[in-house]
């Protein structure tokens, strides 16, 4: 509880430090294609750490992205936070990954992040919102354990410990000698540290783009499909789970050539067989002009 | 050449005279693209009568409306046989329920025994009076209504009965914009339900198109797992009155039948239909759902006490399971 309590005073000063310069600047003005917020699990585990991300594409090339609010998060404590902002000739791309654990069993409903900017479509200042989640944490499997099954395995544990007790004071000379003998030896040098191994850059919303494509020509099937749709997805941050129409309120500022994209796959997921080259003649289509888009 | 006539036109025709209510009109529409039942749960005074005359009217159908009450037989709905002293023969007077669209107001301020004639009738879709076995009309959509903040002197439906209904629809208040709209389209006189925009054997056809609508395979599992967490709703958790984490589970004591599976295969077939396609989607179960499962699953005494609504558990638990 009070680790909560933490994580939401915490949250809330970085979210009221960060709101302090919104009124003292100017909003930037910003094409905003896609705003999103997503996790790394639908159902995370109880104290295994998992991320949520926010992702903003804009069409503008800027050096930073201010104005972001992050939901608070009550119920999560709060373990790091990272921020990326990769700007280049077709946009900046932002993203904002934030590490938190959740030590209680249930359904979170987090609410959406924010953006406040001067729309660059129409030059008025606007608020954005991403999408609101809803996880479903899991306990571990340790602590589903019922009371009975608690008392048999703390009752095996007793047994377990003390039998490693007595083993313990029967081995504890030849430990000794042991220790012993190894400090007159001559001490080997430790290996040496495997260095981490470089992180796999992450592939661009364009080149994931262009793979579905090259999967959806060479393998017109069903299957193919529904993976096309997985990947592109992800690009705007969508997760599993979600439906359509989820997707389709989240990319609302999107490009309508990305929304019939979306809508394109989704055919092509759930028609009937005798329609199911023509929707992925229409899929193919609907991603080649979204490539010729964004490029 | 006259163009085919469309569901579409069929809803425009309806909100022409019902003002907002789309969830009333939708299930309407789905109940007759889908030939089952509507229940409709809400406080009077909400057109709920007039969607059903509407509909009728715009279908150039039979509206019939029965007003339930404590003393009803189930002879005033179904008809019976009266003696014809000049012919001197008994002669066969059919009820009420002979009606494309039948309004069942205030279905439960009935005893059992008319509930179960009007109930059974709806699931055979003909009734017997004396020796004779009599078909009903075709479309046949029952709407039965119920309302929620007076329950003295009823008698719930039992859950098999509940279980006949395809769909239970909870008709709310319209939004003050509505109301207004309501002001100036109600204030002088009533306005009449638009007249045959679509005919009965067009209903017949669109059904037979409804019918034909693909469901995928994956969607299929999405509507069985749909239909399966109610029955076992796991680690799902809804947020109490005050505030308070409780387990879905807690609160219920049985789950949907199997019926809800076919229930929602076929609104959702239906739903797609309605929107043009020829094949269903996860949205399309998934905005049916509530609808369909809500009248199916049994609740017990502590969604009352912890202040939750039934409608926010079927939430919770839809949101459980990941669409395909």
């Amino acid at each position: 509880m009070a680790r909560n309590a933490a994580a939401a005073l915490i949250l809330a000063a970085a979210v009221l430090h960060g709101a302090a310069p919104v009124r003292a600047q100017a909003l930037q003005r910003l094409t905003v294609e896609s705003f999103a917020l997503s996790a790394d699990a639908s159902g995370p585990l109880v104290d295994v750490p998992f991320h949520l991300v926010v992702t903003l594409r804009v069409r503008e090339t800027v050096g930073q992205i201010a104005n972001i609010n992050l939901p608070i998060l009550a119920q999560l404590e709060l373990l790091g936070d990272e921020r990326q902002t990769a700007g280049g000739p077709a946009g900046t791309q932002y993203r904002e990954t934030i590490t938190v654990v959740a030590h209680q069993p249930g359904t979170l409903a987090i609410a959406p992040a924010t953006l406040q900017a001067v729309d660059g479509r129409d030059g008025k200042p606007k608020q954005w919102y991403t999408n609101a989640l809803n996880l479903h944490v899991r306990a571990n499997g340790t602590q589903e354990l019922r009371a009975g099954e608690r008392t048999i395995a703390s009752a095996a544990m007793l047994a377990l410990y003390a039998m490693l007790w007595l083993f313990g004071i029967g081995c504890a000379g030849a430990i000794g000698v042991l220790l012993f003998r190894r400090r007159r030896q001559t001490v080997s040098p430790e290996p040496a540290p495997v260095p981490p191994a470089p992180e796999e850059p992450q592939p661009s919303s364009a080149s994931e783009l262009e793979d579905a494509l090259a999967l959806l020509r060479a393998e017109r099937t069903r299957d193919a499909a529904v993976r096309v749709r997985s990947a592109v997805w992800r690009t705007v941050g969508a997760a599993d789970g979600e439906t359509l129409a989820d997707v389709l309120a989240r990319t609302q500022g999107a490009p309508a050539d990305l929304r019939d994209l979306l809508t394109a796959l989704e055919r092509s997921a759930f028609t009937y067989d005798a329609d199911l080259q023509g929707a992925i003649d229409a899929s193919v289509a609907a991603l080649e002009r979204r490539l010729g888009d964004m490029t | 050449m006259i163009a085919p006539r469309r569901p579409e036109d069929l809803r425009a025709a309806l909100a022409e005279t019902i003002v907002g209510q789309a969830g009333v009109i939708e299930g309407l529409l789905l109940a007759l693209l889908c030939n089952g039942h509507v229940l409709l749960e809400g406080p009077p005074g909400l057109a709920k009568t007039l969607a059903c005359r509407a509909l009728a009217a715009a279908l150039d159908g039979e509206f019939k409306r029965i007003q339930f009450t404590p003393d009803l037989l189930p002879s005033d709905i179904v008809g019976t046989r009266i003696f014809d002293q000049r012919e001197s023969a008994f002669a066969t007077v059919l009820g009420p329920i002979f009606a494309n669209v039948v309004l069942a107001d205030e279905i439960n301020r009935a005893p059992a025994k008319v509930q179960s004639a009007l109930l059974e009738a709806m699931q055979e879709r003909q009734v017997t009076i004396g020796p004779q076995s009599y078909a009903l009309p075709d479309p046949f959509v029952v709407m039965a209504t119920m309302n929620p903040l007076d329950s003295e002197g009823t008698y719930a439906l039992p859950v098999a009965q509940m279980d006949r209904f395809l769909m239970k629809v909870n008709v709310g208040y319209p939004t003050r914009e509505e109301e207004l709209r309501i002001l100036d389209r109600f204030a002088v006189a009533d306005t009449q339900p638009e007249r045959a925009v679509a005919t009965l054997d067009d209903v017949r056809a669109w059904r037979r198109q409804a019918h034909d609508v693909h469901i995928e395979e994956a969607l299929k599992r999405y509507i069985v797992e749909l239909v399966a967490v109610t029955r076992a709703a796991g680690d799902v958790v809804v947020v109490g009155e005050h505030g308070a984490q409780l387990r879905a589970q807690s609160l219920v004591d049985y789950g949907a039948s199997p019926r809800a599976t076919l229930a929602l295969a076929h609104l959702a077939r239906g739903r797609a239909f309605l929107a043009g396609r020829d094949f269903a989607l996860p949205d399309d179960v998934r905005a049916v759902a509530p609808h369909a499962l809500r009248h199916r699953i049994g609740f017990n005494y502590r969604l009352a006490t912890e202040g939750v609504s039934a409608d926010a558990v079927i939430k919770a638990m839809i949101a459980a399971v990941p669409a395909p």
